[in-house]
């Protein structure tokens, strides 16, 4: 029988979204229902003198108004977090800002009223009294000594400062022929689920139930625990309309918000971010600043790099290291090199705090790499492509270990470029390059690579914080159950909510070829429950969990089920439990056959055919976690640790045409080489690497966040942000080659944000080569009209250097 | 104040009681219940609450529901064929390319495309690839990088002209 698994079986999931029948928070209704809308900051830095809410709780319609005041006297601050390593004091950090807000659209107060229109309407009758402060806008004003600090208990706004290094780096740049220099600079974005923030919450003297589209829904479990000080609380996870991370962490202030809501009314509270409360405060990638070394051979040997990594967290503590430990996932990207270390600082600015986004610092990462092997054959007059090869980690050295200790279990980078090379016609390329030279549009083309790592290990962050008295939750776990129910139908609740990645197609592929049943009688009941489903610290949508956890999951609790089955089976049959064969739902041994309906009916319902021994039932569960966790699922004394466990990587070539008038830059090709292991969905594995590709593709042409030097936030609408459209996102070609990995399940790797890692860096690539007759280099993203219209016309570095964060609206 | 508006909504009759304020997409989804509109900026950008009024494309969020007081609106919901009792859902081409070309993955902005492709392919029955991203380029998807969205919409011309030239 060929197997589910490998094939481009039918979603499972699409049905009820072309119907409008998927069911995303904003969809339910409660009994007695309230609404509630939440006051927030105009401005960027400035003390909280006075929130008055009378006016408003006076006003018919309106239920009741949460207040910093009430935040401090009925809730307890958060605790700092997994992503906020470093951080030298304890911040209490609260639902609502307190005292003080650090960023426009901060949060400050609730209010809750019979009707949706009526809560907005309430929001104008809430008086708060601010005395403005001065706002930082840029890192360099805010790292200032002299800068008054945004969080007084830290005295300065560098709010953390650290490195790692791996091999003798000083010894490698002693060696080196040459050493390559470069400024780079990643701007803010986000990756705007098209579906905001969204809570509802039921507070009874029962228990607190929550529904509520976080990606991660332990964050949301343990915040409401922390803040709220309940035992019994449940976290629902619903359809989630996109979260890329997005859905991770700033969304357990409006859990704790609408929840605190909803106790002090005794009433059912739903509260709906809307898209500019999103842009504002919704959370940010982190904006990276890189100054580079890389030490090299003149033959483009790449012996070491030192990296000094300036970042810029924006206005909270809570998400301090996250853009900087995530280097550890990619930090030797696909190659050889033995020597590096990292510098990072990060600075606090008046500006959205930053969280997880498609890759978080790996984006920033590889860019370094990429824009570095660029830089390196300029300077030596050697093919970029070449140079990449001279450092690429060799297929025979898999499973390889890089110097910081992350194992990639499989991969062949050569072949990766090959492929690449040939889908998109590099030499003709290059032929129709010299034959449009001098005209008005200038054709470029860039060639990267890149790892999408996978897995979730929160102890990497001990590498920067030994003396960090908590151990974040180290490696993974996730659990999965599957059960064959009285009928013989196949159902199955997964540990993890998803947020688009086809979990119910997928796993219902993987259940089918072990149980021996067609996918269409596999079916996914509910949805995350915390009080239901198996989960354990793996159930986020993030860092393609799914694919390494779930997968494991899904693959024990139906393997262990085949076994039940087979045990019942035999008896049945009287037979030899070897002897049996299972297909399409019915066990055959020699000359006799039993289906799952019968042995449903006998494992529930007749204990007299069972064998003895048996426990009754067909359902099993099962929590898996990396096998290959070890070595080093702990950092070693080397600052030595396993920052996830599986390592899919591609290569990206972008061909674009550059408007010497305008500016302007085309995407007219892109092509993708990928190895994701072993492939279960193919055309569900194409779409996550499109939408991460078409996501890294936009950002590098343009869309972002920019802030007036006031620290205003101008791009509070999808427009004004630059989001790409069908016109701007270029058609993506992908092709697969699949090694699979020899420490997973099914020699599966990770397949979700990976493409948005890359796709940056190949975009600068072909920009760069798109100008090269101009002489212009490319270091800074994004590369709107405006940034390249200045490249080309001598004003680039004049604007990077004084309009950092504005130059897409300023000219 | 509040007005009272009546319309017909998926071929059946529907009256309220509504502000002036009140947008058409909040109508559907909270007066009606109709939720598969799905707002996503309401200001216009996204097309995620695209629905047809007396046959035209618009985005819900940009209408009041007053306006369509006499009218005839079509959402996400009335799309497929019918949901007789004991019969199987019949899907319109549209949705079913949509399924079988894997074009989507979270599903919000998914009614708005259906939506919009229908009332494209209405006009254009055989649209190039150029034409289809004019076309769509004001519905915004943050999944999928719109390939399998346009393979779906091709597919779907190409089976509701087989559709028609069969009929």
């Amino acid at each position: 029988m060929t197997p589910y698994v490998g094939a481009s079986v039918r979603s499972r999931e699409a049905p009820r979204h072309v119907t409008g029948r998927g069911r995303y928070v904003d969809d339910m209704t409660l009994p007695r229902m309230l609404h509630a809308c939440i006051v927030r900051s105009p401005y960027a830095h400035a003390r909280l003198v006075q929130v008055d809410a009378a006016r408003a709780v006076m006003t018919p319609g309106v239920k009741a108004v949460v207040t910093p005041d009430d935040v401090q006297r009925l809730t307890r601050p958060f605790k700092p977090g997994r992503y906020a390593a470093g951080l030298r004091v304890a911040i209490s950090e609260y639902a609502t800002a307190c005292g003080k807000v650090r960023y426009v659209g901060e949060p400050i107060a609730m209010v809750a009223a019979d009707t949706p229109a009526g809560a907005e309407d309430a929001l104008d009758l809430i008086d708060v009294e601010y005395e403005p402060l001065p706002a930082f806008v840029t890192t360099a004003e805010a790292a200032v000594a002299s800068a008054p600090a945004l969080y007084d208990e830290l005295g300065s706004n560098v709010a953390w400062q650290g490195h790692v290094s791996y091999g003798d780096v000083d010894a490698a740049f002693a060696r080196a022929d040459r050493i390559v220099r470069e400024n780079l600079k990643v701007h803010r974005y986000s990756s705007t689920p098209l579906e905001p923030f969204a809570c509802l919450a039921h507070a009874t003297p029962e228990g607190l139930t929550i529904w509520c589209n976080a990606q991660s829904p332990d964050v949301v479990y343990e915040a409401l625990a922390e803040a709220l000080g309940l035992e019994r609380v449940r976290v629902i996870v619903p359809d989630v309309g996109g979260g890329f991370g997005q859905k991770i962490h700033l969304i357990r202030k409006y859990a704790v918000l609408t929840a605190l809501m909803s106790v002090k009314t005794g009433r059912p509270v739903k509260w709906i971010e809307d898209r500019s409360e999103h842009m504002m405060a919704g959370g940010h990638s982190c904006e990276q600043e890189f100054d580079v070394e890389a030490a090299v051979k003149a033959d483009g040997e790449v012996l070491g790099l030192k990296i000094r990594d300036t970042d810029d967290v924006g206005g909270s503590v809570s998400t301090l290291t996250i853009h900087f430990t995530n280097k550890l996932n990619n930090l030797f990207n696909t190659y050889a090199v033995q020597h590096l270390r990292l510098e990072g600082r990060s600075v606090l600015t008046n500006k959205c705090p930053v969280v997880p986004n498609r890759g978080i610092g790996k984006p920033g990462m590889c860019f370094v790499w990429e824009r570095t092997m660029d830089a390196v054959a300029h300077e030596l007059g050697l093919d970029p492509i070449e140079v990449r090869r001279r450092n690429l980690v060799q297929k025979e050295q898999f499973p390889y270990t890089t110097p910081n200790g992350n194992i990639h279990g499989s991969g062949d980078y050569q072949a990766l470029l090959d492929r690449v090379l040939a889908n998109v016609g590099y030499d003709q390329v290059r032929q129709r390059q010299q034959e449009q030279a001098g005209g008005n549009m200038l054709l470029g083309i860039g060639v990267v690579i890149g790892v999408e790592p996978g897995g979730r290990n929160a102890a990497r962050d001990m590498a920067i914080f030994p003396e960090s008295k908590q151990m974040p939750g180290a490696g993974g776990v996730e659990g999965a159950t599957v059960k064959i129910e009285r009928n013989g139908s196949v159902v199955f609740t997964l540990g993890s909510p998803s947020c688009g990645q086809s979990h119910e197609t997928t796993a219902s592929q993987i259940i089918a070829d072990v149980l021996g049943v067609a996918p269409s009688r596999v079916w996914l009941v509910g949805t995350f429950d915390t009080a239901l489903s198996p989960w354990g610290v793996s159930a986020a949508n993030s860092g393609n969990n799914f694919h390494l956890y779930d997968v494991g999951a899904v693959h024990g609790a139906a393997t262990r089920l085949r076994e039940k089955v087979l045990t019942l089976a035999a008896h049945a049959l009287d037979a030899d439990k070897t002897s049996l064969q299972i297909a399409d739902g019915v066990v055959h041994g020699r000359g006799a056959t039993i289906s799952f309906a019968e042995l449903g009916k006998i494992a529930y319902a007749n204990q007299a055919l069972q064998p003895a021994g048996f426990e009754p039932g067909l359902e099993a569960t099962y929590y898996h976690s990396h096998p290959h966790a070890n070595p080093l699922m702990l950092p070693d004394a080397q600052g030595r640790v396993r920052a996830q466990y599986t390592f899919s990587s591609a290569a990206h070539a972008a061909v674009v045409e550059v408007d010497r008038e305008t500016g302007r830059v085309r995407v007219v090709r892109y092509v993708i080489v990928s190895d994701n292991g072993t492939l279960i969905n193919p055309s569900v594995v194409d779409g996550q690497i499109y939408g991460s590709a078409a996501h890294g593709i936009s950002v590098a042409l343009g869309e972002g966040f920019v802030y007036g030097t006031d620290g205003q936030l101008l791009t509070l609408t999808l427009l004004d942000y630059g989001k790409s459209t069908t016109l701007e996102t270029p058609r993506i070609d992908v092709e697969h080659y699949p090694v699979p990995d020899p420490f997973t399940t099914l020699g599966q790797k990770a397949a979700g944000e990976g493409a948005a890692i890359p796709s940056p860096a190949a975009i600068a690539s072909a920009v760069e080569d798109a100008l090269a007759p101009l002489g212009v280099r490319v270091r800074h993203l994004p590369l709107s009209p405006e940034r390249v219209w200045g490249l080309i016309n001598g004003v680039g570095g004049h604007l990077s250097r004084t309009l950092p964060d504005a130059t897409r609206n300023v000219l | 104040m509040k007005h009272t508006i009546a319309l017909t909504v998926n071929g059946e009759a529907c009256s309220g009681e509504v502000e002036a304020r009140t947008l058409l997409v909040h109508f559907l989804r909270e007066h009606l219940g109709l939720t598969g509109t799905h707002v996503g900026c309401v200001v216009g950008e996204c097309g995620a609450c695209s629905v047809l009024v007396d046959g035209a494309l618009v985005k819900s969020c940009l209408v009041l529901a007053v306006q369509a007081d006499g009218g005839t609106v079509t959402t996400i919901e009335g799309l497929s064929m019918s949901d007789t009792p004991g019969k199987p859902e019949i899907l319109h081409a549209v949705q079913e390319a949509f399924i079988d070309r894997f074009a989507l993955q979270c599903g919000f902005c998914t009614p708005g495309f259906v939506m919009a492709v229908h009332a494209l392919l209405a006009r254009l029955p055989d649209p190039t690839e150029n034409q289809i991203r004019q076309e769509l380029s004001s519905n915004l998807c943050m999944c999928t990088g719109y390939v399998q969205i346009v393979e779906a919409v091709r597919e779907a011309a190409a089976r509701l002209r087989a559709k028609g030239s069969g009929e």
